[in-house]
Parts: structure tokens; C-alpha cells; sequence
């Protein structure tokens, strides 16, 4: 008897809440699953119906996209630093997108990560959230920037960003659903692939091209980073451009040299 | 075995993970479950085993260091209530220490348990979403009947903290993994920087400035990372 009511009290009081909050994670976990297991199945029909013609090899980001509703994604790892560590991306404004961030050092996705929150603008507000990136971003052609932290324990990785997404607010939650299955399953579980199947581009050759020219500068190789992305801005090129002629010998930054 | 509602909600909310600064941690809520389930169930000593990978050592824990050493000695040899309820996932009834059964099923846990001044033992399985993870061990005296009220008291207790703990253990394997994931990449950054460097200062080309890296770390019994970084901040020359 008594046991009982001690389980009636338990459940009104402090089981009940839990309860509710277990079902709801337990809810959560499987549409994260599902997304996920979705996402790496639609890598695999890609896959198999490839030719095997390495310029057009699928890109496992491609089928984010698509799942987000749009053609244009980008995901970014970043490290407690917020500096950008690993990219992929599913098409050239995107990785443009991407690229201006990386140079700028500012966007949504720095925004999204820091933050641990959805980071939604459109129209004028990326120019005025944004005073370098954002006007850049527009002369891309692009209108609207959609982007989810990937939140892991107690931080967030990094970010997944969608461009001229439309859908409203259910974009916002796909986008949400998405980045959850990607941080769980792809990046972070017991079998990730933080390679994202060979689509992941660390930005070695910018990197390279640092130290070669911290050498040639007799400077921080992170100044020798800010050289190269203050470069490239200004010749409006991407930045891994400027680092292939560095590394190439054929470009030298460094005064005197 | 009365305990009064509020006390009884003050207990579940701890096992929940309540009542102190932030997340409170595997072990933390392992010493939580064993010893408020003494206080409550009334009995002379907890003791708690919790492994939710199954290849790694169990954490262990218990009401005082006599009983946490035995468990811990009971895990090792595979034997006493604890082990046998893990792997049946099984609660274990109330059973005599110096009975014929306890006796020949656990020639080096029953004595052992008996010289610390009990009598009963019963255990009851921490239950996870695929199986048992672990399991309780209740230790009794003569003063205390291990009854089904008590065990189903326990059991509560038991299914309640397994939530918890499953879901701290996620919340640092989650944080491990971020943090191993952060290190590969950022030492890929410092070893391509470092290789850029090698590059420009001895006119090499870029595999065979990371022939040079590896070859000094490997003789002077280094991590690459920590040579690269040093050549990248200028101190070293490997060539």
C-alpha cells in the first residue's frame, strides 16, 4: 500500500515532468534518426547511379540541401575559437557564401555558433546585421541566409547554413531537425564520418600558404592569415586562389620579396 | 519503511539530478542512488555498479568504502548478487549470506559480505533502453526484511537515477567526442602550416616537408603536433 501511493506521488510530482520531458527527447531522438538515416540513404542512390567521373562524384551535402528544401547549403565546423576548421557545401554560392565568412569574419554562421541559436535574415537586414559580409553576400545574388548551430553537449560545433531557402517557418524547423541528425549521427556519433564522405575541404593549401608566408613575412602565422584574407577580399578572388599562388611561388605578399 | 512524501519527492528530484550547481556527473549520481537508498529502504549498505558500454569497467560505487572495495572485487570475479543480477537484467529476492546457495554461488563474495556485518542481500537491475546496465545492491541485517514493498521502492529508485544516468553518461561521450573532433582538425591545421613553413625556409616541397616532420618527431619520440606547432611559432628548425 504504501509503495503505491509513494508511486502516485512520485508520478504527480517530480516523475511526472520528467516523464514528459523523457518522451519528448526520446520523440526528438527518433526524427533525428530518421532524418539521418533519410539523408545517408539519398548519398547512396547518388552513389550507386554515378558514373564513376570524378569531376561530377556526388556530394553528400547536395542531399542536405535538397532535405533543407533548397540547392544551396553550406556546413562549417568551427573551433572554441570560432575559426572556421573543416567546410562543405552543396554548390558554388554557397561555398562563395562560405569563403566571405571565412575572409570577413563575420556571418551567420559564426553568429548561429556562437550564439547556440537559429540565425534567420533577409533582404536589408543581412546588410545591416552584417556590414562587410552582408553586402557582399547580396551581390552574390542571394536574399535570404537560413542558419542552425550543430549543438553538441555544452557547445556548439559549428553551423549549417541554407541560402534562399523559403518555406517560412517550417524551413526554420527542417533546418533545426537537420542540423541535430548531421551534429548526432554524422559528425559526432559512434560511426560519424566528420569527413562528410570525402565532401569536407579543410582549407590545407590556405593553411600551407600561411606558413610559407609567415616565413617570407617574418610574422605570426596568424598574421600571415589575415594577410592572405585581406587579399583576397580586396581582389575580390577566393581566398584558396591567393593560397595556390603563394604556395605556387608565383604571388608574394611579404614587403621586399 | 515509512517515509514521509515530502522527504521521499526531495529524494527523486536528487536522483534526477536536481538540488546542486549544474549537471552533477556519473559518479556523483551513483553516490546519490547509494546512499539515499540505504536512508530509505533501510538497510545496513548500498552498493551500485553501472557499465552503459559494455566493454569498459563498470563504475563502481557504494555507502562506505568496505562494501565499494567488495563490489568492486565482486565485479572482478564475476560473482555475488550484483554481477548475477547485471547479466539476467533480473531483480534478485531477498537471499541468506550464510545460506547453502549464497554459500556455493559466491564462495568469495558471501563470507566477505558476512564479515562486514550483514546477513540478506537482494539486487535489482539498472535497466537501459537495450538491457541492464548495471545493478543495486542491497546489504541487510537481521532488523530489516528485504520484502517486495521495499524491492519495488527500490526498484523505483533504481529506474529512476538509470534515466539520469544514462543521460549524463550521453552528455559526456557527447563531449568527448566534440572535443576529439576539435583536436583532429585543429592539429590538421598546425601540421599544414608547419609543413608551409619547412617549405618556404628550405625550398622542399610539401610531402617532403611532412617527411621531415614526421621523421623528427619520430626520433625524438614527439607528438607531430607539438613539433609542428613549435616550427609554425618559429622556435624549431626539424631540417
Amino acid at each position: 500500500m504504501v509503495c503505491a501511493e509513494q508511486q502516485e506521488i512520485l508520478a504527480a510530482s517530480a516523475g511526472g515532468d520528467l516523464h514528459l520531458h523523457l518522451a519528448d527527447a526520446y520523440r526528438r531522438s527518433a526524427e533525428c534518426h530518421l532524418s539521418s538515416a533519410r539523408l545517408q540513404d539519398a548519398y547512396a542512390d547518388r552513389l550507386s547511379a554515378w558514373h564513376g567521373d570524378e569531376t561530377s562524384r556526388p556530394r553528400f551535402m547536395t542531399g542536405v540541401a535538397e532535405a533543407c528544401g533548397t540547392t544551396s547549403a553550406a556546413l562549417t565546423l568551427m573551433g572554441s575559437d570560432h575559426d572556421q576548421l573543416s567546410v562543405a557545401s552543396s554548390d558554388a554560392s554557397a561555398r562563395a557564401a562560405q569563403d566571405l565568412e571565412f575572409v570577413l569574419g563575420e556571418g551567420p554562421a559564426h553568429d548561429a555558433s556562437v550564439g547556440g541559436c537559429l540565425v534567420s535574415a533577409a533582404g536589408r537586414a543581412i546588410e545591416s546585421r552584417w556590414p562587410a559580409y552582408g553586402p557582399a553576400l547580396a551581390s552574390l545574388g542571394i536574399r535570404e541566409v537560413l542558419t542552425a548551430p550543430l549543438r553538441a553537449e555544452g557547445s556548439c560545433i559549428g553551423a549549417l547554413a541554407v541560402f534562399d531557402p523559403g518555406g517560412g517557418t517550417a524551413a526554420a524547423d527542417t533546418l533545426t531537425v537537420i542540423a541535430d541528425a548531421l551534429t548526432r549521427t554524422v559528425l559526432l556519433g559512434p560511426d560519424a564520418d566528420p569527413e562528410l564522405y570525402e565532401d569536407a575541404d579543410h582549407r590545407d593549401c590556405i593553411q600551407q600558404a600561411a606558413g610559407i608566408l609567415s616565413v617570407q613575412a617574418g610574422c605570426r602565422v596568424q598574421d600571415a592569415l589575415a594577410m592572405i584574407k585581406a587579399r583576397a577580399f580586396a581582389d575580390g578572388q577566393p581566398p584558396d586562389a591567393i593560397a595556390e599562388q603563394i604556395v605556387r611561388g608565383t604571388l608574394k605578399l611579404a614587403q621586399g620579396s | 519503511m515509512t517515509p514521509a512524501p515530502l522527504h521521499l519527492a526531495s529524494v527523486f528530484v536528487e536522483l534526477a539530478g536536481g538540488g546542486g550547481q549544474g549537471a552533477p556527473g556519473v559518479p556523483s549520481l551513483l553516490n546519490r542512488l547509494t546512499d539515499r537508498s540505504k536512508e530509505l529502504l533501510a538497510v545496513r549498505a548500498t552498493a551500485v555498479t553501472f557499465s552503459p558500454r559494455a566493454r569498459a569497467a563498470p563504475w563502481v560505487a557504494a555507502s562506505d568504502a568496505d562494501v565499494r572495495r567488495l563490489e568492486t572485487d565482486a565485479v572482478a570475479w564475476g560473482e555475488g548478487p550484483g554481477p548475477a543480477c547485471h547479466r539476467t537484467g533480473r531483480a534478485l529476492g531477498g537471499t541468506a549470506l550464510s545460506g547453502a546457495v549464497a554459500r556455493q554461488r559466491w564462495p568469495r563474495y558471501a563470507p566477505r559480505a558476512l564479515a562486514l556485518g550483514c546477513t540478506h542481500t537482494a539486487a535489482l537491475p539498472i535497466r537501459g533502453h537495450t538491457g541492464p546496465v548495471g545493478a543495486l545492491v542491497l546489504l541487510a541485517t537481521r532488523q530489516t526484511a528485504l520484502t517486495g514493498d521495499l524491492m519495488a521502492l527500490g526498484q523505483s529508485l533504481a529506474d529512476f537515477a538509470a534515466v539520469t544516468l544514462l543521460r549524463e553518461h550521453e552528455v559526456e561521450a557527447s563531449r568527448t567526442l566534440a572535443a576529439q573532433l576539435e583536436h583532429a582538425l585543429t592539429t590538421r591545421v598546425v601540421i599544414e602550416q608547419a609543413k608551409g613553413a619547412l617549405t618556404a625556409r628550405h625550398d622542399l616541397s610539401p610531402d617532403a616537408a611532412f617527411t621531415v616532420l614526421r621523421g623528427y618527431a619520430r626520433s625524438h619520440r614527439r607528438l607531430l603536433t607539438d613539433v609542428a606547432r613549435e616550427v609554425v611559432e618559429g622556435g624549431l628548425d626539424p631540417e
